[in-house]
């Protein structure tokens, strides 16, 4: 990891374009998808998306090459994202993210099928994965950035800006809540 | 079986998938799954969430990655061709700080001659003196707050109407 990462943080301070180019493409899946699951609906995660790479651009330089490079990129999409909410919602950062409160970095309504739902059982008709989208985002973003991203724990808390105890706290709660909602419980 | 056997089981189960545990958790484990029917069937529900987690998939937008690499590029040529203005900022700051330092005793006898010219109060001119050096301060204040707004505007570029 870490020639690599070195590499990436010197072509990000030069604004290496092909280098961007080639990150882009290289992460646009798992970037789309982590958008996907923490914002809940399509054409937000793709403007997410784009701003998060317009950031890697302007904001390159502050990648030292000492974390994945996958970590920072997300903890940019995700503060882009909180930014986002507290500026249309007026809510404070600690009520976006702290998973005791009402609405927990929820974008879509928890009562109607969100529209990551949709996509999903457009996908596969499998219940199984259209219950996915019943989790709460909070909880299912750090179930994306654990076991399909596979960051550390304490790269996770790096990304969400929460202590150790909190990650896990919420990975216990949001693999209750998945296997509760795989079950066609309730999920949370 | 108590309850408290199953409730460590189930605890067990969840740490092993989310932090891994020691090896003598997992004997220990081990061995109540194998006459635990409630316990075995938990863990099989949570490895099945695990799995369709791992290969639930997204569609990806048609085009996503170009138009991404499209608005980058143009974000960056804007960025290139701001950049000798910042600079011409930076330096046009700089130079005026040195300046500042180097007539520095200019000034103070400017002041000093000027308040005794028209009778001013000594503490005023030198107030005065005071306010003339706070002004590449000020300059200097306003480039890097101008610089910080900028920065902190792009969240507000992505569509606010949705």
């Amino acid at each position: 990891m870490g020639d690599e990462a070195k590499s990436i943080a010197r072509g990000l301070q030069k604004r290496d374009p092909e280098l961007l180019d080639r990150l882009i493409e290289q992460y646009q899946y798992r970037l789309f998808r982590y958008l996907m699951y923490i914002t809940g609906n399509k054409e937000r995660a793709e403007d997410f998306f784009q701003e998060t790479w317009i950031r890697v651009l302007e904001r390159g330089h502050q990648y030292d090459g000492k974390s994945k490079f996958e970590a920072w990129l997300f903890a940019i999409a995700r503060h882009l994202v909180i930014d986002w909410q507290r500026t249309k919602k007026a809510q404070s950062l600690d009520t976006l993210t702290d998973p005791e409160q009402d609405h927990p970095l929820q974008l879509a309504n928890e009562k109607e099928p969100s529209p990551l739902h949709q996509v999903l059982a457009q996908e596969s008709e499998e219940t199984v994965q259209a219950s996915l989208g019943k989790i709460p985002a909070i909880y299912r973003e750090v179930l994306v950035l654990r076991f399909q991203e596979e960051l550390q724990i304490e790269e996770m808390a790096g990304v969400l800006s929460v202590p150790l105890s909190t990650v896990k706290s919420r990975l216990y709660r949001g693999l209750e809540a998945l296997r509760g909602a795989m079950q066609g419980g309730v999920a949370s | 079986m108590s309850e408290k056997v199953h409730e460590r089981a189930l605890q067990l189960i969840a740490q092993a998938r989310v932090e891994g545990m020691p090896e003598s958790e997992s004997a220990w484990l081990r061995t109540h799954l194998e006459t635990c029917d409630f316990c075995t069937e938990h863990a099989l529900q949570t490895d099945r969430a695990l799995r369709a987690l791992r290969t639930a998939s997204i569609p990806l937008p048609d085009g996503l990655a170009s138009r991404t690499q499209f608005r980058v590029r143009l974000r960056a040529q804007e960025l290139r061709e701001r950049e000798p203005q910042r600079r011409a900022l930076w330096l046009a700051c700089g130079l005026s700080w040195i300046f500042g330092i180097v007539s520095a005793p200019y000034v103070w006898r400017l002041f000093a001659w000027f308040g005794e010219r028209t009778g001013v109060p000594k503490l005023v001119w030198e107030l005065g003196f005071g306010l003339w050096w706070t002004i590449p301060a000020v300059f200097f204040l306003i480039v890097v707050l101008m610089e910080k707004l900028r920065q902190s505007d792009e969240p507000s570029r992505i569509r606010q109407s949705r």
